[in-house]
């Protein structure tokens, strides 16, 4: 068997809640421009942008290969069209309906037609591999071994003999067969049939042979006839069936596959387009930093560069970066762009930044406020408790939590004690946390127990009082109401005005 | 062992005859008795899928004998091994397969026939040989069994079955012989001899793609529409056997030397123990929710004691079920019901006289233990429908049914009755109670007597029962009968007390 994994999906389950992610974080917007509009490439970049699982060397092993297929594009490309064209070939040609797994005798015309197909397409891929430059990275590499150790011209030329039989010779089949129980017949063996022979073996072989002729007008004879080929050819039918099915799922796998690396290849593009960085996620345990990055599906509809962010912090321990201040600041921009760019890390994809570092490949996971009524509820509330509450089980070390204005759904002061209760309790527990939050009574405490692990930005304003749509660090000014109290309380005439 | 009369059929050369493995039969339930102790579901239930009505007969024909419940017990008790039960199911089963064959060879081919008739003769031999092997070294105890087996004995040793036996070797070795090639041609079929001389295709298909062999693929699987007998089939075994004309020739022979296969006594003895199978089967299906059988025994001082018996109708519902116990020394038989509503009287009186029931047919009893006496007759009386078009009124019919069962009454006689002379003064119904039970103590009958009446309970001649509240929840019932006195206070005094409706509630409220 061809064995090749040019993605290390793992156990390939998706994370929980894998669709809310994908609304807060656009990731369709994303996909879309990978994607080309080809179904099958946006299928797996949603699959490895969701992934429950990654690690360090997983994002690496995946990074070697999409550096890899940058460098052979044509090759990648040609690949993926040999394996597309092939099943698309097998989807036109055979009567796929037919492959009812019980009509043995279909099923054996119909997947040796199909094999017939698929040989060809090992064929063209084989001839493709031989001429083409090497490979450099692990995944390419094993793949190319691995399919020229098992195919070759010989297993191609063999198998079409075998396959033709079943194609050509029609149902005339000829088999052994034994006496059993009841006089049923019993341990048919099917035989390869010999060629018609000739005149002078025909006439030997007569008074050997007793015929048995259907009569015209018997109706049932047919069928019964039929069900006794079922019956000889079912193994036969098995065996065809199972490889068909194999060198289809070979092709199909390695389509689903290469589709990753072709979406790579379209994205690269894109960037190159409208002049995005392009640079490949670091890992680097005690550093979460970044420069200038930008939000992709904002460049995705924006069809050019957003404003990029920049910042680095000490990720020795878990973190939360508290971002909050005037509306219309890119707040939400700049959670979806860490958003974005971690799941591209994990999945081995540049992102588009200067630099990106990231103290583990953790999972990626959004608590976004939902719909437009901001009228306070208690329904809401435990609609919201409850979402929350719906993925923390999955939690894990190390990984991130991107809230966007949670907890908003009841008043501020009860709200704060929720939050601070949810935030401290993440990040006393290895759990990264990036929060957009108005939430003052919150921000005060938390940043006040927390220290440096606890990081506060704001929209940056210029002097002039111009929106930069910049986050910068910011600091909370304790007391400030408490000190325009007192300023406005001993300005007596103000009072008395 | 061999009495003398069979010993000399056997010098004669024939069998001695088969004895049933049912003993005697019992003749049929009545109707009232059937309707109100709900034999009919029980019996349903028995059977479950098998819509056999010899069975349903056998399960509603109490005996009227003590002596052949015991027989049939006592193969109950063989049967109960493991071991023994498997062999016998085994074999019915294979007696009943080789029946099938020989019903089939009616309509098949003559092509067909010779080799359905040698199945159906060794299928009957293997059966009759390896259950009389197995069972004789288990070594049952039951008249039942060892009867059987003595004659299967002779049935082995007869000379038809020997020879029957070495030619149905022979027959078989003749037709494994036989190998053909078959090709199907456009509109034919042709036969030859097959000379091994051909090349698997199946195996170079398997080998030539076996780089793609997954292990656990897709199965391609054959549905028939048509038979195995067919005259396609029938064509393809006449073509065999042109070319195997001596093999042909050693099954036909066969079956004109041995036109009968199964012995009648075997066949008979094999419809006839599924009245012990399929009611195993049945405590099987009960045993496995975690309840009790037991093997009744018979007393013959008058005393009764039964020992967790419960409702095998609830059970298969389900539903919770209590188990409860019914002592007497015989001193005195009747037994007097009362307590709270929906406290399970009803259920403990029908499920005793479901036990008596099945233990009058010689069967197992859904208690943990059971002593009881033999009843030759099981009469009840439970309310009925007043019917317009009856010139009777129900206190009428409950007085009629009365007397109509103490007439029938004797000392070996259970009676059932539910709330009868409940449709008069309770001062009333008190007399007439009186007089019933009186009647049936004097002949010395057993009865279970459910009334709301409680001064019936203080009848000196009697044993009062008592349907007891939950411990938790007094008013909840318990579902538990036990010997007591009737409750003092009644469940709607105390709701109406707990709704304040009581005298004094009143009193208070009512200015």
């Amino acid at each position: 068997m061809i064995q090749f994994d040019l993605l290390r999906m793992g156990d390939s389950s998706k994370i929980s809640i894998a669709d809310d992610l994908r609304v807060d974080l656009e990731l369709d917007k994303i996909i879309a421009v990978a994607s080309n509009g080809d179904k099958l490439i946006s299928e797996t970049w949603s699959n490895m942008l969701l992934l429950r699982n990654s690690s360090e060397d997983v994002m690496r092993y995946r990074q070697e290969a999409v550096r890899d297929a940058l460098a052979n594009r044509d090759v990648i490309n040609k690949m993926y069209s040999i394996a597309r064209d092939t099943i698309e070939r097998v989807k036109r040609d055979v009567f796929i309906l037919l492959l009812r797994t019980d009509d043995p005798p279909a099923v054996a015309r119909e997947t040796s037609r199909g094999i017939r197909i698929l040989l060809d397409g090992l064929e063209e891929m084989l001839t493709l591999l031989k001429s083409s430059p090497s490979f450099s990275s692990t995944a390419f590499r094993e793949f190319v071994s691995s399919f020229t150790a098992n195919i070759n011209d010989q297993f191609i030329s063999s198998a079409r003999g075998v396959a033709s039989i079943f194609d050509t010779s029609r149902e005339n089949i000829t088999f052994s067969v034994k006496i059993g129980s009841s006089n049923y017949l019993k341990d048919p063996v099917l035989l390869v049939p010999r060629e018609g022979g000739s005149f002078l073996s025909r006439i030997l072989s007569l008074g050997k042979e007793y015929t048995y002729k259907l009569d015209p007008r018997d109706e049932a004879g047919p069928r019964i006839v039929y069900d006794i080929k079922k019956w000889v050819l079912h193994r036969s039918a098995t065996v065809l069936l199972r490889s068909f099915n194999d060198m289809m799922k070979f092709f199909e796998d390695l389509m689903r596959q290469l589709s990753f690396y072709v979406g790579v290849i379209n994205m690269s593009d894109f960037f190159a387009r409208i002049g995005l960085p392009q640079t490949y996620p670091e890992v680097n345990p005690g550093v979460f930093a970044f420069k200038d990055l930008h939000c992709l599906s904002l460049a995705t509809s924006m069809s050019s560069k957003p404003i990029p962010s920049t910042l680095s912090i000490n990720a020795s321990d878990s973190f939360a970066i508290l971002i909050t201040g005037a509306n219309r600041g890119g707040k939400t921009t700049f959670l979806k762009a860490i958003g974005q760019a971690l799941l591209l890390a994990r999945a081995g994809i540049f992102v588009p930044a200067e630099s990106f570092t990231i103290p583990t490949p953790g999972a990626v996971y959004t608590h976004f406020l939902r719909g437009e009524d901001r009228a306070l509820s208690y329904g809401k509330f435990e609609e919201e408790v409850k979402r929350f509450r719906g993925f923390a089980n999955f939690l894990r070390r190390g990984d991130f939590v991107l809230m966007d204005e949670s907890f908003s759904s009841t008043n501020p002061i009860e709200a704060s004690v929720v939050a601070e209760n949810v935030v401290s309790a993440l990040v006393d527990s290895g759990v990264n946390v990036a929060y957009v939050t108005f939430l003052q009574d919150f921000i005060y405490n938390f940043t006040r127990r927390y220290g440096e692990r606890a990081v506060l930005l704001v929209p940056e304003r210029l002097k002039s009082g111009e929106r930069t749509f910049r986050l910068v660090r910011g600091s909370l000014q304790p007391g400030y109401a408490m000190d325009l109290w007192v300023k406005l309380s001993n300005n007596p005439s103000k009072e008395q005005h | 062992m061999l009495k003398i009369v069979d010993f000399l059929r056997c010098l004669l050369g024939e069998l001695m005859e088969y004895r049933s493995i049912l003993g005697e039969r019992g003749s049929m339930v009545g109707n009232d008795v059937a309707k109100d102790l709900r034999i009919l579901e029980l019996v349903d239930d028995i059977l479950g899928r098998n819509r056999d009505e010899f069975l349903r007969e056998l399960y509603l024909e109490p005996l009227s004998r003590e002596e052949a419940a015991v027989f049939r017990l006592m193969v109950f008790q063989d049967l109960m091994i493991n071991d023994v039960y498997r062999m016998v199911e085994g074999f019915v089963e294979r007696i009943r397969e080789s029946e099938r064959l020989i019903q089939l060879k009616e309509e098949a081919y003559d092509q067909h026939k010779v080799g359905l008739h040698l199945d159906a003769a060794l299928t009957y031999i293997d059966a009759v040989e390896s259950f009389y092997n197995g069972l004789r070294a288990i070594g049952p105890r039951s008249e039942g069994l060892k009867q059987f087996l003595n004659y299967l004995e002779q049935v082995i040793n007869s000379p038809y079955f020997r020879s029957m036996k070495e030619r149905a070797r022979e027959a078989k070795e003749a037709r494994d012989r036989i190998i053909i090639k078959v090709r199907f041609v456009e509109d034919g079929v042709k036969v030859s001899k097959y000379n091994g001389d051909g090349e698997d295709l199946t195996a170079l298909v398997e080998r030539t793609f076996s780089i793609f062999k997954d292990g656990n693929g897709e199965e391609v699987k054959w549905i028939k529409s048509t038979g195995d007998m067919t005259h396609i089939h029938a064509a393809i075994l006449e073509g065999a056997f042109r070319f195997y004309r001596e093999e042909y020739e050693i099954l036909r022979r066969f079956m004109e030397d041995f036109p009968t296969v199964i012995d009648e006594g075997v066949r008979s003895f094999a419809r006839e123990v599924e009245f012990y199978l399929t009611y195993l089967r049945y405590m099987r299906r009960i045993m496995e929710r975690g309840y009790t059988f037991s093997i009744p025994s018979f007393t013959r001082d008058g005393s009764m004691h039964v020992k967790g018996f419960y409702n095998l109708l609830l059970v298969k519902a389900g539903k919770a079920v209590v188990s409860n116990d019914i002592d007497t020394d015989g001193a005195r038989r009747i037994f007097v019901i009362t307590g709270m509503n929906s406290g399970g009287k009803t259920t403990f009186a029908i499920s005793l006289g479901q036990l008596a029931y099945l233990s009058t047919l010689g069967l197992p009893v859904p208690a943990v233990e059971a002593r009881l006496p033999f009843f030759t007759s099981i009469m009840t009386a439970f309310p009925t429908e007043e019917d317009p078009r009856e010139s009777l009124s129900r206190l009428e019919h409950d007085v009629v049914r009365a007397l109509n069962i103490i007439k029938r009454a004797n000392d070996t006689t259970l009676v059932i009755a539910n709330e009868l002379f409940s449709t008069t003064t309770s001062d009333e119904g008190f007399q007439l109670s009186k007089l019933f039970l009186s009647e049936l103590n004097n002949k010395r009958s057993y009865c279970l007597f459910i009334t709301f009446i409680p001064k019936v309970a203080s009848l000196k001649f009697t044993i009062s029962l008592v349907a007891m509240p939950s411990p938790e929840d007094p008013e909840k019932p318990s579902y538990r009968i036990i010997p007591g006195p009737p409750p003092k206070e009644y469940m709607a005094v105390r709701i109406a007390a707990k709704h304040q409706l009581l005298y004094d509630d009143l009193r208070r409220v009512v200015k």
